[in-house]
C-alpha cells in the first residue's frame, strides 16, 4: 500500500547527529561517490561542477555547490539561503521531460550539493555559436522544437503553480539528445498561498532583458504571465541570434529603492510601440505608469516589420528562417503581448497553429540539424568540489558579452 | 507535482499508518536504551501539546503567520520520526523549524533575529551562538530529505467552505480545529482534505452560530457528542439514506449527499474524527509542569543547551 520509503544514499542511521559539539557528518560522504571532471560555472548561489559516478550508476552530472559562507578561515554554519531551500524542495517535487532533473542532494561538511543530471548545452551557447565566424540562423525546425518543449516544461511548472521568473538562455539547457530542460529554480516560487503579496518577497526578479513591461512598471499582482513574457523574449532571440531588449539597467540607489528601469522600458517600446489603455485596460494601475510619459517611440507597434525584417534577411545568407512564416509572427505578438491578462498562456501557446503547421514538431531539436555544436567547456581549474573557492572565476565557457548579472541581491 | 498532493512527496514518503508510525519510534528508542532509561518522558501526545505552545509562542513574537506555523509543526513532526527526542535540544529544533518554514512560505527572517527571540523565550536552554542554529537547520533539511513543500488542510477548507455556505463562525471553528490537529500525528495519517472535511463536518454538527462559538479545544465532552453524532451522519451518507429531522439539519445533510457522491474515503474521515475526539480528551489532562521539567531536565543533563 505505501511506496518503499527509499533513504536518501547520504543517509546514515549510525549517524549522531546534533549531540553537543559533534557537527553533522554522516560517515559515507555522499560527494565521494562523484568523481568531479571539472569546473562549469559560477554565480551569486556558488559553483556547478561536472561530474561521472563512481560507481555504476551511469551517466554524467552537474553537481551545484551552493556557496558556504565564511566567517575568517573557517566555514559557518549561517542558516540556508531562501533561493537554496526553494530550489531544494521544489526540485525534489518535479519531475517532467522538459524540467531538469534532479539526481540527489547531498547535505556535507556544512555544503549543500544538488546533483543533477547532466545537458551538453543551453540556449546561450547554440545561440552564440550560430554567429560564429558569421551569424547563420537556427534551423527552423530547431526554432519550433525549443519553442514546444520550452513551452512544455513552462506549462507544466504553472500548472504546478510555480512561476520560474528567471527564464532567459543560460537556463534553458539542452541534452545532447535534443531535448530542452528548464533549469536553475533559485527563483522559483509557489504562487497558489503567496502569505504576503508577491512583490514584498524579492523587489527584482527576472534578468532585466527577459523582464516584462509590468515589472518594469513596478506591478505588485504578477502572474505566470511573466514567464510567457520572457519566453516571447526568448523566440525573438533564436529568430534573431540577439536579444530583442537589450537595454542597461539602471542600479538601486543608496537607499536601496528599486529605479525604473527607463533604458530597458525605452527598448520594448521602440519595437513595441507605447502601450496605450486601449490595448492594456490596467495600464493606468501600475506604480510607474506615469514614467512612460518620459519615454519616446513612434505610435504602434513595429514587431511586424521586425519578425519579417529578421526572418528574411535568412541573417548570412544560407538556410533561412521565412518558413516560420506568418504563425510565427503571431505566437510572437501573442507572447510579446503588453497586457499580462491578453499574453497567451503556455498552454494556449502549446496549442498554438505554429505549431500545427508545417513539418511536424520533433522532440528531437536536433533531429535533422547538420550542425554539430561544441560541447560545454568544462575547465580544469578548479576540481576539488571539496573545498575549491578560487575567487571570482567567472562561466568558463562563452565570452562574458556583458550580459547583465543574474539577480539583484534577495 | 509541486502543487499536487497525489504526486506529492507528502503523500509518497511522509503519510504512515498507526502501526508504521509506532514501529518507527520504537526503533528510534531502541537505538538509545540507556537514554530512555535515565530521561523518563510524558505521553508523546503531551508533549506534542508542549511543544505546539513554544511554537506559538516564539511564532507570536516574530508575527509569523499560521500557514508558515503550521509548516513548522509539520517539520517537527517529521524530524521526530527520524531522530530520537533525548538525542535534540527541542527548543532549538523548533526555533530550526520556524526558521526554516518561514523561508519556505516566503515569510523569512533573519537568522540572527530567532537567535535573539530564541535566547528571549528559552534564556537557560538557548545558544546565541547562529551557528547552532544553521546546523540544527541542516540536519532539520537533511531528515527531510529536502522534502519540504507540505500540502495544508487550509486550501482545501478555504475552497469547500463556500460549498456548504459556511458560516463566519462555522469557518472560524474548522480553521481551530485544523490548527489543533498539528499537535497530534494527524498530519501523518491523513491527507489533508481527508483533516479538512472532518473539520468542516465538526464544525456544522457543533453549529456555533447557534451555541455560541466556543472553543474548539473548550470542552471534549460537547466535542464528543458532536463528533458522534457526526459518525452517525457520515455512516448515513455510506448508506445512502440521509433522513434529516430538522430544517436546521440542512448543512448536515447536504454535506452527506456531498460527501456520499465525492470519492473522498469516508472510513478515513470517520477515523480522523475519532483521532480529534480523542485529541480533545488527552488535552483536557494535559499538564504543562512535568513536560517542561522533565524536557528541560535531560537537555541540562546532556549538555544540549550548548
Amino acid at each position: 500500500m505505501y511506496p518503499t520509503r527509499r533513504n536518501p544514499p547520504f543517509y546514515n542511521p549510525t549517524d549522531r547527529g546534533i549531540a553537543p559539539n559533534v557537527g553533522y557528518q554522516s560517515k559515507v560522504r555522499g560527494i565521494d561517490r562523484y568523481n568531479v571532471i571539472g569546473f562549469i560555472s559560477s554565480g551569486t548561489y556558488g559553483r556547478v561542477y561536472k561530474a561521472v559516478s563512481q560507481y555504476s550508476e551511469p551517466g554524467e552530472f552537474a553537481i551545484k555547490k551552493f556557496k558556504p559562507d565564511k566567517e575568517g578561515e573557517q566555514i559557518q554554519y549561517t542558516g540556508i539561503s531562501q533561493s537554496a531551500v526553494r530550489e531544494m524542495a521544489l526540485c525534489s517535487e518535479l519531475s517532467h521531460p522538459n524540467i531538469i532533473r534532479l539526481q540527489e542532494i547531498i547535505l556535507e561538511d556544512k555544503c549543500i550539493f544538488m546533483v543533477f543530471e547532466y545537458a551538453e548545452h543551453d540556449l546561450l551557447q547554440i545561440i552564440h555559436h550560430h554567429t560564429q565566424p558569421t551569424r547563420h540562423p537556427i534551423p527552423a525546425s530547431a526554432i519550433k522544437s525549443i519553442m514546444f518543449q520550452l513551452l512544455n516544461g513552462c506549462q507544466y511548472l504553472h500548472s504546478s503553480w510555480v512561476l520560474h521568473r528567471d527564464l532567459k538562455p543560460a537556463n534553458i539547457m539542452v541534452t545532447s539528445s535534443g531535448s530542452v530542460r528548464i533549469g536553475d529554480l533559485g527563483l522559483a516560487r509557489l504562487f497558489n498561498k503567496p502569505l504576503l503579496s508577491m512583490f514584498s518577497g524579492d523587489k527584482v526578479v527576472v534578468t532585466i532583458w527577459y523582464r516584462a513591461p509590468e515589472l518594469l512598471l513596478g506591478s505588485r499582482h504578477y502572474t505566470p504571465a511573466i514567464d510567457l513574457w520572457a519566453i516571447g523574449c526568448i523566440f525573438a532571440e533564436l529568430l534573431s541570434l540577439r536579444p530583442i531588449f537589450k537595454g542597461e539597467e539602471a542600479k538601486m540607489d543608496s537607499k536601496k529603492a528599486v529605479p525604473f528601469q527607463r533604458n530597458q522600458m525605452q527598448k520594448i517600446v521602440e519595437i513595441m510601440g507605447m502601450p496605450t489603455r486601449e490595448r492594456w485596460p490596467l495600464l493606468s494601475t501600475m506604480p510607474e505608469n506615469a514614467q512612460l510619459s518620459t519615454l519616446s517611440a513612434k505610435p504602434g507597434s513595429s514587431l511586424e516589420k521586425w519578425y519579417y525584417g529578421t526572418v528574411n534577411s535568412g541573417i548570412g545568407g544560407q538556410g533561412g528562417i521565412s518558413s516560420l512564416g506568418a504563425e510565427g509572427y503571431k505566437l510572437l505578438s501573442g507572447l510579446l503581448e503588453y497586457d499580462p491578462e491578453k499574453r497567451l498562456t503556455a498552454q494556449q501557446a502549446l496549442v498554438h497553429p505554429f505549431f500545427s503547421t508545417g513539418e511536424k514538431v520533433s522532440n528531437n531539436c536536433f533531429e535533422g540539424v547538420k550542425l554539430e555544436y561544441p560541447h560545454r567547456r568544462v575547465s580544469q581549474d578548479d576540481n576539488d568540489i571539496r573545498t575549491g573557492s578560487l575567487p571570482g572565476t567567472k562561466r568558463s565557457g562563452l565570452p562574458d558579452d556583458s550580459r547583465p548579472s543574474k539577480r539583484m541581491k534577495e | 507535482m509541486a502543487a499536487n498532493y497525489w504526486e506529492s512527496t507528502q503523500r509518497r514518503n511522509w503519510q504512515y499508518t498507526r502501526e508504521q508510525l509506532a514501529d518507527l519510534r520504537k526503533k528510534l528508542e531502541e537505538e538509545e536504551p540507556k537514554l530512555v532509561q535515565m530521561y523518563p518522558l510524558p505521553q508523546l501526545r503531551h508533549m506534542s501539546i508542549y511543544f505546539n505552545q513554544q511554537i506559538a509562542r516564539l511564532g507570536k513574537r516574530l508575527g509569523v503567520r499560521q500557514q508558515a506555523i503550521a509548516t513548522a509543526q509539520m517539520y517537527i513532526r517529521r524530524f521526530y520520526t527520524k531522530v530520537e527526542v533525548r538525542r535534540t535540544n527541542p527548543y532549538l529544533v523548533i526555533a530550526a523549524a520556524v526558521y526554516l518554514a518561514c523561508k519556505m512560505e516566503e515569510c523569512p527572517h533573519h537568522i540572527r533575529l530567532l537567535v535573539a527571540e530564541g535566547r528571549t523565550l528559552w534564556p537557560d536552554f538557548f545558544s546565541s551562538d547562529t551557528s547552532k542554529l544553521g546546523e540544527c537547520e541542516f540536519f532539520l533539511i537533511s531528515k527531510m530529505s529536502s522534502q519540504m513543500i507540505i500540502h495544508q488542510p487550509y486550501r482545501s477548507l478555504t475552497s469547500l467552505q463556500s460549498i456548504f455556505s459556511l458560516t463566519q463562525e462555522e469557518s472560524a471553528l474548522a480553521w481551530s480545529i485544523i490548527n489543533d490537529h498539528y499537535m497530534t500525528d494527524m498530519p501523518l495519517l491523513f491527507a489533508p482534505h481527508i483533516v479538512a472535511v472532518t473539520a468542516i463536518l465538526l464544525s456544522i454538527v457543533l453549529r456555533p452560530n447557534t451555541t455560541g462559538l466556543q472553543s474548539a479545544s473548550g470542552s471534549a465532552g460537547n466535542m464528543a457528542n458532536a463528533a458522534h453524532q457526526a459518525l452517525r451522519s457520515v455512516s448515513q451518507a455510506k448508506s445512502g439514506n440521509g433522513g434529516a429531522q430538522s430544517a436546521a439539519d440542512a448543512k448536515v445533510v447536504r454535506f452527506q449527499e456531498w460527501l456520499a457522491e465525492s470519492d473522498i474515503d469516508i472510513e478515513a474521515v470517520v477515523d480522523c474524527t475519532q483521532e480529534v475526539i480523542s485529541f480533545y480528551e488527552v488535552q483536557e489532562q494535559y499538564n504543562e509542569k512535568p513536560c517542561k521539567e522533565q524536557i528541560n531536565r535531560f537537555v541540562k543533563a546532556r549538555g544540549l543547551d550548548k
